[in-house]
């Protein structure tokens, strides 16, 4: 029989709330938690009966819940397929928010939809992942300090699109000390844009109060920073213990940099804070950040590598189109196909960029 | 056997190239040709080329030997396809073909020999001579080797010395003819120089700078970007020929698709797409086909997928990098679910609402467990750039002048249409091409076999090449 998403949900709160202990999060041992493939059949299961564009696309491939024993036979979409198809178990009356990814105008969105009880279980997905990798092990944040968290993007009611803007929103509030808040604007094109006075601002503030700082953004934004900053001849020392949340991408609103020159060139110009590049797309509920060199999702997302010549699963350190399936997407699709290429190491990931443009007309800016 | 050391790009990655080594090369092929090439006759040169380009044709070719065993390993290519490529191109090359170029372009075959006159320059008493650049630079791309090899072709009938910079991991090709020439006449070696290396090397710039300051004249070929950033670099006494990319394809009237000519047509299509992989500018990109009764364009998928599926018997696509075959996956995944989506909804009658809009009619014919080759049927007539290595689309239209509509976006960079058109319909056809900016029409089957006296891009090749003198007497 099959569960109601909500049993399935508390069943995967309770898996996130287990491995998600500080002690299970960061020792990267191999932790497929026992239940976890259970969990992932039975969501299979549920999402066949309840997401009737992806039965079409089960059906199809002739793969359904009875007869898929394994996780790894669950068949996987193409995130570009939530561009043109309703992946969703949510009614159309129920639809409260729908994030897109990053697109022309011209270009269809992908559509990923949510209401109150998907978005509160993103939000449960996305804290202990955050707070692991952007606020644990830092000597400078003292039991009861709240880092202030500066994010480059547009404020939340200028872009109730984007995923990653909600995800900042959630970060702001429950993490984030006084002085926090959003910097950049949304312009005329619909595009967004740095806001140089108020990034600044607040990086002179921050300074000032010697508070550490986290400072988030997509590579674009931080591009845009760096250069005006380099055109004012300024640059900042951050507070010790400030870090920066770089999320990919450059969609064509900045010169591209090469990410070791990124990296570099905020090191110099920001006083040498951590920084930590997230993975994230519209479609998935749990982010992936890099350490070591390595992407990371946390232990309820799962990843695989497929040779796209074979369909086969690669071998460790072999090139490869990245798989995710993430637990986390119950009123969606959890088994996901992206469009990227990566050389997988146990359960972490090296990203070597997209398949060559898998859109020709151009992955482009988030416009809204 | 392997290849003794000629020239520079045969010394490989180990030689640190200098702007000063140029200088001197450029020096020493100028001083050669001044000496040797200038005094030869066209007649004389031609029968050269055209010896050089027979012997690449015989299967014993110490030349042809080592492309076969060499050039997959560098290009990609399978054996089969290099070979097929290779011999399209020198068969193409004859004493005829190449004279019939410099009759074409200069109006008699002596033109570069001595002062002659047409008949207009006749009535005015006037005579005049055709004078190639005394130096001649080509930059050459590395995607398929004919375009590099027809450069070289033409410096030697313009009787100039050539430096031929190719890229490093695709300069065996260029290499191996002009050895191949040097050993028709080692005096050809002598006034011909290849250099080789990325343009991520840290003095890429400083190399192509020199090489512009030498050069009389100068082309390229290569990316918009790659000619966006060259132009300006060129001095301003110096001619510039930049080709840019372009983009091709086909173009099936209803009356060829009876079951008679589909058989030809089917094969020729193939051809099309199989040689050197569909990597070239001439390659299609995809096919529209004149639909008037519905599904015929289907069936014609149907029959293209089973012969590019024989041809992989034969003539196997090869080995192709990740990234590539991820994309021609990316592009596949998305097509099957569209056309796996469709057929359900049409099998059990349920609306179309699940997508945000409904889809174009999709089906799709794929090589199982490989990349390597894939057809799709696809009603959205839109024309959108293949991911090439063999994939090809198909798209039904009502009737042929809609296609200049879909394809409207990509106006300005298409090269050649092939169109299958009866008698009564090509010239209508081929004037309206002609009048939206197309620069080639040639049938199916042929795009990749350009005759030697096709004008590139639309431009006289040879002609561009030279400075006429005029005698007033």
């Amino acid at each position: 029989m099959t569960q109601s998403h909500s049993i399935l949900a508390d069943q995967i709160r309770t898996l996130i709330r287990r491995t998600s202990k500080p002690e299970n999060l960061l020792d990267a041992t191999e932790p497929l938690p026992a239940d976890w493939e259970a969990v992932a059949l039975s969501l299979f299961a549920l999402q066949y009966e309840t997401v009737p564009a992806y039965r079409l696309l089960c059906d199809a491939r002739g793969r359904r819940p009875g007869g898929v024993r394994s996780w790894l036979e669950i068949p996987a979409v193409p995130t570009q397929a939530f561009q043109e198809l309703e992946l969703t178990a949510i009614a159309p009356e129920a639809r409260a928010r729908v994030f897109h990814s990053s697109g022309t105008t011209a270009q269809r969105p992908s559509r990923h939809f949510h209401h109150a009880e998907s978005l509160a279980l993103y939000e449960e997905s996305l804290r202990p992942w955050f707070a692991a990798h952007l606020l644990a092990s830092n000597t400078a944040f003292p039991q009861g300090l709240r880092p202030r968290c500066l994010a480059l993007t547009p404020l939340p009611a200028n872009a109730p699109h984007s995923s990653l803007v909600h995800m900042l929103e959630v970060v702001i509030q429950d993490f984030g000390g006084t002085g926090s808040g959003f910097t950049g604007r949304v312009g005329g094109d619909g595009a967004w844009e740095l806001g140089l006075e108020a990034t600044l601002d607040a990086l002179e503030s921050a300074c000032a109060d010697g508070i550490p700082t986290l400072v988030l953004g997509t590579a674009f934004l931080f591009v845009h920073l760096l250069d005006a900053l380099s055109a004012q001849g300024r640059s900042f020392r951050l507070p010790a213990g400030s870090r920066v949340m770089e999320t990919g991408g450059y969609k064509g609103r900045s010169r591209s940099l090469p990410r070791a020159e990124l990296h570099a060139a905020i090191a110099q110009q920001l006083g040498d804070p951590k920084i930590i590049p997230e993975y994230g797309m519209s479609e998935l509920s749990s982010q992936a950040y890099e350490s070591g060199g390595r992407f990371r999702f946390p232990p309820w997302v799962r990843i695989r590598t497929i040779h796209p010549e074979t369909g086969l699963d690669t071998a460790e350190g072999e090139p490869g189109i990245l798989r995710i399936h993430d637990l986390a997407n119950v009123w969606s699709v959890a088994a996901l196909e992206t469009s990227d290429l990566g050389r997988r190491h146990g359960q972490s990931f090296e990203l070597l960029g997209r398949a060559a443009e898998a859109e020709p007309r151009g992955c482009s800016r988030m416009t809204l | 056997m392997n290849l003794h050391q000629l020239f520079l790009a045969d010394l490989g990655p180990e030689l640190q190239l200098t702007a000063e080594t140029l200088r001197q090369a450029s020096f020493a092929v100028r001083r050669n040709r001044n000496e040797w090439l200038l005094r030869q006759r066209t007649r004389a040169v031609i029968e050269m080329i055209a010896h050089t380009a027979d012997q690449w044709l015989e299967p014993e070719n110490q030349f042809r030997i080592l492309a076969l065993r060499d050039g997959p390993q560098e290009t990609g290519w399978s054996p089969a396809t290099l070979a097929r490529g290779l011999d399209t191109f020198f068969r193409s090359i004859t004493v005829e073909s190449l004279e019939g170029l410099v009759a074409q372009d200069l109006g008699d075959a002596r033109r570069l020999d001595d002062f002659g006159a047409g008949s207009a320059e006749h009535r005015t008493g006037r005579t005049s001579l055709a004078v190639g650049p005394e130096l001649l630079v080509h930059l050459t791309a590395g995607n398929l080797p004919n375009p590099a090899l027809f450069s070289i072709i033409l410096g030697l009938i313009t009787r100039s010395a050539q430096i031929v910079k190719c890229p490093r991991d695709a300069s065996l090709l260029p290499r191996l003819f002009a050895h191949s020439l040097a050993a028709t006449e080692s005096k050809i070696g002598a006034c011909l120089e290849l250099v080789s290396w990325s343009h991520d090397e840290w003095n890429a710039r400083e190399l192509e700078d020199t090489l512009f300051s030498e050069a009389a004249c100068v082309t390229a070929t290569g990316s918009d970007t790659m000619l966006a950033d060259v132009r300006p670099r060129i001095p301003s006494r110096t001619r510039f020929i930049g080709y840019g990319h372009r983009i091709s394809f086909g173009l099936i009237t209803k009356e060829s698709l009876s079951p008679y000519s589909r058989k030809r047509l089917v094969r020729a299509m193939a051809d099309d797409i199989t040689a050197w992989n569909q990597l070239g500018c001439l390659s299609p990109h995809a096919y529209y086909v004149e639909e008037e009764t519905s599904g015929t364009a289907e069936t014609l998928a149907a029959e293209l997928a089973d012969e590019l599926e024989r041809r992989e018997a034969t003539e196997p696509r090869g080995p192709i990098g990740v990234a590539e075959s991820a994309l021609i996956q990316s592009r596949r995944s998305i097509f099957e679910l569209r056309a796996a989506a469709m057929a359900s909804l049409i099998e059990r009658n349920l609306n179309r609402s699940l997508f945000f809009e409904p889809p174009a009619t999709v089906r799709l014919w794929a090589s199982t467990e490989s990349t390597a080759w894939t057809v799709v049927l696809n009603h959205d007539a839109r024309f959108q750039p293949s991911c090439l290595h063999r994939f090809i689309e198909l798209k039904p239209v009502r009737q042929w002048s809609e296609v200049l509509r879909f394809a409207e976006p990509f106006r300005h960079q298409v090269s050649t249409v092939a169109v299958a058109a009866p008698d009564d319909r090509l010239p209508e056809i081929a004037r309206q091409l002609a009048h939206w900016g197309v620069s080639r029409i040639c049938p199916i089957g042929r795009m990749q076999e350009p005759p030697a006296a096709w004008r590139h891009d639309g431009r006289p090749a040879l002609g561009d090449l030279v400075t006429w003198t005029d005698l007033e007497t």
